[in-house]
């Protein structure tokens, strides 16, 4: 099977994402029908910011490697 | 103290077999224990004495009919509170579930029960096992049974198995491991734990944190031990489909001692370069414990492992907030306030973010499968530092300042994503005398080997009988 470039070239120059704030947090949080404090909300915005920094350095992942959780019908 | 209580599992056995000692003697010898020394170490949620009591005298009368046992015939086991038992409350650690009476057993209670085990009681635990530290804001946070002075954490989320099994309140118990939460206690409690590969060990009637990654394994104070209860427990199961259908081997035939030729890789970048000092020195020096038995030692490393941390934070958030969702909208405020806000933050993981995890996570479990196609066993400290004092956040790791929970998963997690077995075996004790562990990793579903080469080192060692002494 051929390689699959599902990336382009030059990621770098992709838009960095949004900073969160606590209200686009809160904006979040109420589109899944959690009602959280502000102080709540200000508590786990480190968390979450950590999580999605974590998340932003995986960046080389080689094209071809697949999702380890697959659908098997057998 | 009855010395029955510091008798291994698999000595417990025999003695049972050969009618020098009856099981009634011996659950009545932990029974008395627990009632002496649990008010203050708390590692039991519920004991079951009057149940077990009965298991025990029926046990008895079947060594005196001279029928067919079982390999844990009358021998007593814990279960980490998150075991479904019928009829027997089952809380997760949790206020939410602090009165659920599961209508069956799950499988591997169904297994024990069958191999003999007496079910001495369910164990304490982080809430929902979301946590390193083995805390528990409803049940008292178990107390690591290797300081009397100072209220240290057993490390979790399976504390209370830890801390029973270390100070002889059981003499082996069920940890469940989703980032190192058999490993992570047993490194702390001085004692020997395995995950199994994912899939060799059924998963049915276990509450789950992460499905994809939650994994079920025994804690007890040898590897023989941990080979004697691991296969009764072990093998398919149709109530769980990730349970394989390869054949269990006979672990504790595979218990021969012998190390010589065995092709081991110490991972030294990440792993052996991140821990503290006295654990490094530790390592390194059962690595040269096993290469005096004939083993080759050669240094490995991984290379996307500095990716891990993220890539299972965004798989374990994401399946444990899908889990507890609908308990966060309607009883919040009935968790404890750590693992409330810990699972809140899986509400913020993107499906995007959850597939990146998922891909991340089977690179990294290519990179290690390639590093064991060559060697039988990769070496690594099981966490970077000793047991902290309860309410201590920060941990000092040479010149950086980290923070204890991140530092307590750190060499553990990655192995729940790639779901290689992977073992810890003391190796060392610091100087304040708080235990370490070495963590073996081996190939899938070759807990043999990684159990061979726990116990040869323990045939060469005396870490692993050494004893807690708690006081009451």
């Amino acid at each position: 099977m051929g390689r699959i470039m599902r990336y382009p070239a030059r990621m770098e120059k992709l838009m960095p994402p949004e900073k969160l704030t606590v209200d686009t947090l809160r904006t979040l949080a109420k589109a899944q029908g959690l009602e959280l404090s502000d102080a709540e909300l200000a508590s786990l915005l480190p968390l979450v910011e950590a999580g999605r920094s974590g998340l932003a350095a995986i960046r080389d992942i080689p094209p071809q490697t697949e999702p380890a959780s697959q659908f098997r019908i057998f | 103290m009855s010395e029955l209580c510091w008798t291994s599992m698999t000595e417990l056995s025999r003695m049972i077999a050969a009618k020098k000692v009856s099981p009634v003697e011996i659950v009545q010898a932990h029974l008395d224990r627990i009632a002496a020394l649990d008010g203050k170490i708390k590692s039991y949620i519920t004991v079951l004495g009057e149940s077990a009591l009965a298991a025990a005298k029926a046990a008895e009368a079947a060594v005196v009919s001279g029928g067919a046992l079982g390999p844990l015939h009358g021998v007593p086991v814990g279960l980490k509170d998150l075991y479904c038992t019928k009829g027997v409350k089952t809380t997760g650690g949790s206020k939410i579930l602090a009165e659920w009476l599961p209508e069956e057993d799950a499988t591997v209670v169904t297994r024990l029960a069958a191999a003999g085990g007496v079910v001495l009681g369910k164990l304490n635990m982080h809430e929902f096992a979301f946590g390193p530290e083995g805390l528990n804001p409803h049940h008292g946070a178990p107390r690591n049974p290797w300081d009397n002075a100072t209220h240290r954490i057993c490390g979790g989320s399976s504390s209370g198995s830890g801390a029973s099994v270390a100070a002889g309140m059981c003499p082996g118990a069920l940890g469940s491991d989703t980032g190192g939460s058999i490993r992570i206690p047993s490194s702390l409690c001085g004692l020997s734990g395995i995950k199994p590969t994912y899939g060799r060990v059924s998963r049915a009637g276990v509450l789950p944190l992460a499905w994809s990654m939650d994994h079920v394994g025994p804690m007890c104070r040898s590897a023989a031990d941990c080979a004697l209860m691991l296969a009764p427990m072990a093998g398919y199961d149709p109530r769980d489909p990730t349970t394989s259908v390869l054949p269990v081997p006979d672990y504790a035939a595979a218990l021969t001692g012998e190390l010589k030729g065995l092709r081991v890789g110490m991972l030294r970048s990440f792993f052996l370069e991140g821990a503290a000092p006295a654990q490094r020195a530790a390592v390194e020096a059962a690595a040269k414990v096993l290469a005096a038995e004939g083993a080759s030692v050669e240094d490995v490393d991984l290379k996307s492992i500095g990716l891990a941390p993220g890539a299972s934070h965004a798989v374990l958030a994401a399946e444990a907030y899908a889990f507890h969702e609908e308990w966060l909208k309607t009883r919040a405020s009935d968790y404890g306030a750590d693992v409330r806000e810990r699972l809140r933050v899986g509400a913020f993981i993107t499906g995007a973010e959850y597939v990146k995890g998922q891909r991340l996570r089977a690179l990294l479990k290519n990179e290690v499968d390639a590093a064991l196609a060559k060697l039988d066993v990769l070496l690594a400290p099981t966490t970077p530092i000793e047991a902290t004092a309860v309410g201590q956040n920060e941990v000092r790791i040479g010149e950086e300042t980290l923070p204890v929970r991140a530092s307590l998963i750190r060499f553990t997690r990655p192995f729940n994503l790639t779901g290689h077995p992977a073992a810890s075996v003391p190796c060392g004790f610091t100087a304040e005398g708080l235990p370490m562990g070495l963590q073996i990793i081996g190939r899938p579903f070759d807990e043999a080997t990684v159990l061979r080469v726990a116990d040869g080192y323990q045939r060469v060692t005396d870490w692993h009988t050494r004893r807690a002494a708690p006081t009451a």
